[in-house]
């Protein structure tokens, strides 16, 4: 079952579009990484499909109704980032309480653990924690909720590398025991990569990929050796990222046969997702060095 | 325990660690190997990536089903597995050789007469 599902969305934002047809579904009880540069669209996305915001053209489904305006889709769906806002006259141990009146799943035995566990003071204010603090406290409101829909917008915000790892895996553990349809966007693929079940990339608020993990981390190697032997090997197309240091060294899409190109004495080596991403997205295939160029 | 390079598939890395624990012994002929979801748990991964690693093995008749109950390890595991390292690895330890003999236009014969020395050498170094 598709709990999200979108057909040719488009988001209009001042005369820009910032969603330009995107087309994708996601399935029930699975994680997803939203993985896109600063303004490709990720944080519009999850707006829409939270239902914060409202679509322009196209369709967006969520547990099959538009999520914009319905109760059942906010009732069902947390959305968290660094920008949850909570009364101050709250104190963080009330806003727990009150949460469990906003969702029926809430888990206050888990949420009480979380808290504890990071050090939270039953008697702070939200408003007077630090940065990474709040977002470790948003965190704990996102996955004490239970909710069947749980979204995290760059949930790792200020946290500190052992808050992150701890996140992840306390994310992992109680997706285990409670599965549900999970999606967190973030810049740090290398870290959440191994939680995913599938990755959506977008780029210029279009769907680029929508792949497996395992699927993204086969799309493209790493080539090395002599340049015309190389795209006599390969399609132009193809290549995503080409660097001349050291010889030529291009990163190209994984649909040519490995053991010619081993017969040409061509280096093959695999392209971590991290990097794939980056060069996925960049705009030109030269990245920041043809800025520099002068001719 | 996993390779943190990120550029082998998790699944594979997986697989290769349960192959890992049957060669070492810590899972034996006819045992129950972990879950999917004990699996990602262990080791912080997706339990969908879990299920991949194990449906390898059970393709290669190294692990095997009980319905509701979950893998098993084959029989032949243990020899499934160290052919196929064998074969893996060794063939393309192969590959290289030849290709690099190919790039230095050796004639034939050539790269045999020097694997034969080596042979020869350890032999004499084992004596």
């Amino acid at each position: 079952m598709n709990v999200i599902e979108c057909k040719q969305l488009v988001k209009m934002q001042r005369n820009q579009k910032t969603l330009d047809h995107v087309n994708f579904s996601i399935k029930e009880n699975t994680i997803t990484g939203l993985i896109g540069r600063n303004g490709a669209g990720k944080t519009t996305l999850l707006k829409i499909i939270a239902g914060y915001w409202r679509k322009t053209a196209g369709d967006i489904n969520v547990f099959g109704v538009n999520p914009f305006n319905s109760l059942f889709v906010s009732a069902n769906t947390i959305f968290v980032d660094d920008q949850m806002s909570f009364s101050n006259s709250l104190s963080l141990l009330d806003l727990l309480e009150e949460a469990g009146r906003f969702y029926p799943n809430w888990d206050m035995s888990l949420a009480k653990r979380l808290f504890d566990y990071f050090g939270f003071l039953p008697n702070q204010i939200h408003e007077n924690l630090s940065k990474g603090k709040k977002s470790t406290f948003n965190m704990i409101i996102g996955l004490a909720a239970h909710c069947p829909l749980t979204i995290f917008d760059e949930p790792t915000t200020g946290m500190d590398v052992s808050v992150r790892k701890d996140f992840y895996r306390a994310l992992l553990k109680d997706y285990l025991e409670h599965p549900r349809t999970i999606i967190i966007s973030s810049h740090h693929l290398e870290e959440v990569e191994d939680l995913l079940e599938d990755i959506l990339l977008i780029k210029d608020g279009r769907v680029h990929l929508h792949l497996t993990v395992d699927g993204f981390k086969e799309y493209a190697v790493g080539l090395r050796g002599n340049s015309a032997l190389i795209y006599q090997l390969v399609n132009e197309e193809d290549v995503l990222y080409t660097n001349r240091v050291g010889g030529e060294y291009v990163i190209v899409k994984n649909t040519f046969s490995h053991q010619q190109a081993k017969r040409l004495g061509l280096e093959i080596s695999p392209v971590t997702p991290n990097d794939l991403c980056v060069y996925l997205t960049n705009t030109t295939k030269g990245g920041i060095d043809d800025v520099f160029k002068t001719s | 325990m996993l390779n943190t390079d990120h550029t082998k598939p998790i699944y594979i890395q997986i697989a290769e660690w349960l192959e890992t624990e049957i060669l070492n012994g810590n899972l034996k002929v006819d045992e129950k190997v972990y879950s999917q979801y004990k699996l990602a748990e262990m080791f912080t991964i997706n339990p969908a990536t879990a299920a991949k690693g194990l449906n390898l093995l059970y393709e290669e008749d190294i692990l095997y089903n009980k319905r509701g109950l979950g893998k098993f390890v084959t029989k032949d595991a243990k020899e499934i597995i160290v052919n196929k390292r064998k074969n893996q690895k060794l063939k393309n330890l192969i590959e290289e050789l030849v290709l690099e003999s190919e790039r230095l236009e050796m004639r034939d014969g050539e790269l045999m007469e020097m694997v034969q020395a080596v042979i020869m050498e350890k032999r004499e170094e084992g004596k």
